[in-house]
């Protein structure tokens, strides 16, 4: 097709080219000035044509070629799906939203050296709804259903938010998150993670330790080299006042005072296996204005008004907490360190003992603990042997300013443990527990604990 | 109320009003995708093993790529992002590495 163009180019020029100089050897010869002139135009028209029918083979061919390219990628599609189907591990077609059910149960037996009786526990089970619209956001939820000491079926709402990924270093959670507050409760709490049976002392129910929070938190991650930071700041409803004059630290559905809690965690990788954090949490905590029962919503005192009738005095006052953690994880070690430290100042409300009021005295709480395991994987041949982890931790809680808070929960806590992994979310646990409490005249105890625990 | 309060009460508010802006921001930007080219990248894969090492395991046992389909990677390793405060690329490494194992 180029070598007739080229051609017809060329015969076009060398007419135009010949047309002068037979002029100028014989003008009067018009008729034959005529014929070129009709034949150059025959010859533009034929040229024209040529390449409108170039253009047409061009147009056909990227056509062709997109057809071609399309049925490629459906074969491709098709053969993954026979793939999957073949397998046995097809969901269903790609589509905007997606789901998926998580979670885990655990069962135990506890033998107490000084209880009445010896309990199985557990019967405890956490789904987990995963709902992700895109690449846009996540809501998802955590339910805990245990049993009661009298049969009776407890249900709590572990948290429900939404996750809005901003970009690759933000997301902004909305909603009842797990506070980020230390490692333990946020990371490790899910009895398949947890190394053993129960929580360290002082984080778990009662403790030092920050359960959930209601509100919005920005959190993610920046690059630094090899390694990142990582930050999670949150505002929130803050703890309240319990009845009983201790602070609970659990997310609320609504707020004690105008006052917002705000904390958050920041958290820096040495090595990639190495990890140091920071915790903190301000708020401000409120009386009651009127003591309600057990299952009544409570009624707060405004954050501004004076106290009861015992007389002047702060109606509400500041709760303040900071924590440090690291944790090394590398092979087969995993060893950890966490620390919390909080207090509320002193400050006047209604108690279950006294609903007319009075003074509550500044409350401490500081808890520790170190938990180290290894993972027997890489010693001798044995099957068996690879799959066993022992574990140590020890821990303690403290606790100023309640006397029956103290007296239930101020401990050293001791642990050893050998853990059994069935598969790499299912394990068995057995342990010793010694709890050394720390108020004259409580007895120490020993703890037989037996726990099987799979997560999904 | 004192100062410190007063403070606080602030600070808290701005974040708040803040956090709510970016995610408002973010909704009104479209819908989180086609941030990066579409070309396939042969070390992803590679990257993402590490990433899934590295990370996965410093919490709890490495689970099986073939615990999961595809789409269920793809929810479960969002969900890990935001708990394990992971980069956005590392996620999508961790989740090419994990599809391609599965």
């Amino acid at each position: 097709m180029k070598k007739i163009l080229c051609g017809a180019s060329a015969l076009t020029l060398i007419m135009i080219a010949a047309i002068p100089a037979s002029a100028q050897d014989n003008s009067s010869d018009s008729q034959l000035n005529q014929q070129l002139l009709q034949r150059i135009e025959k010859l533009e028209n034929e040229l024209n044509a040529l390449r409108q029918a170039v253009r047409q083979s061009a147009q056909t061919a990227n056509a062709a070629q997109k057809t071609a390219q399309g049925a490629v990628k459906t074969v491709a599609a098709v053969k993954k799906q026979t793939a999957k189907l073949e397998t046995g591990s097809y969901a269903g077609a790609p589509s905007d939203a997606k789901w998926h059910l998580a979670g885990y149960a655990d069962a135990g037996f506890t033998i107490n050296d000084k209880a009445s009786s010896n309990s199985f526990g557990g019967g405890q089970v956490n789904p987990i709804l995963h709902f992700q619209y895109k690449d846009l956001l996540m809501f998802e939820s955590e339910l805990e259903f245990t049993t009661s000491g009298d049969g009776e079926t407890n249900t709590e709402l572990e948290y429900a938010q939404f996750d809005i990924f901003l970009n690759d270093y933000a997301t902004l959670v909305a909603g009842k998150y797990i506070s980020p507050i230390g490692q333990f409760k946020e990371r490790l709490h899910p009895s398949w993670i947890n190394k053993i049976a129960n929580a360290p002392a002082g984080f778990g129910h009662d403790g030092v330790q920050p359960g959930s929070d209601t509100g919005l938190q920005l959190r993610g991650a920046l690059p630094v080299g090899n390694t990142r930071f990582t930050y999670s700041l949150a505002v929130g409803n803050g703890p309240q006042t319990t009845f009983e004059g201790g602070v609970k630290l659990e997310g609320s559905g609504k707020d004690d005072n105008k006052n917002k809690s705000v904390g958050g965690r920041l958290g820096f990788f040495a090595l990639p296996y190495l990890e140091f954090g920071g915790s903190f949490l301000t708020a401000r905590v409120s009386g009651y204005e009127e003591p309600a029962g057990h299952g009544d919503a409570p009624i707060f005192i405004s954050a501004d008004r004076p106290a009861l009738a015992v007389g002047a005095g702060a109606s509400n006052a500041r709760f303040t907490l900071w924590g440090a953690d690291a944790a090394y994880t590398k092979g087969a070690l995993n060893a950890r360190f966490e620390y919390l430290n909080a207090h509320r100042a002193a400050f006047f409300s209604p108690t279950a003992e006294e609903p007319t009021g009075t003074f509550l005295p500044r409350l401490g709480m500081k808890a520790w603990y170190g938990q180290v395991s290894y993972r027997l994987s890489g010693i001798g041949d044995s099957d068996f042997i690879h799959k066993l982890e022992p574990v140590v931790r020890y821990g303690e809680f403290r606790i100023s300013g309640h006397d029956e808070l103290e007296e239930e929960n101020a401990q050293d806590r001791f642990n050893i443990g050998l853990n059994y992994w069935l598969a790499p979310t299912v394990v068995t646990k057995a342990g010793i527990e010694w709890r050394d409490f720390k108020v004259p005249g409580v007895d120490s105890e020993t703890l037989y604990q037996f726990q099987i625990a799979y997560g999904f | 109320m004192n100062n410190l309060s007063k403070i606080t009460t602030g600070i808290a508010q701005a974040l708040a009003v803040s956090l709510l802006l970016l995610g408002t921001q973010a909704m009104a930007a479209g819908d989180g995708k086609g941030k990066k080219a579409d070309k396939p990248d042969p070390m992803q894969v590679v990257r993402g093993a590490k990433a899934w090492k590295n990370n996965c395991g410093r919490c709890h046992n490495l689970r099986s790529p073939k615990e999961l389909n595809d789409e269920e990677w793809d929810v479960s390793v969002a969900h890990m992002r935001v708990r394990a405060n992971l980069l956005g690329f590392e996620a999508e490494d961790i989740k090419a590495f994990l599809k391609a194992s599965n």
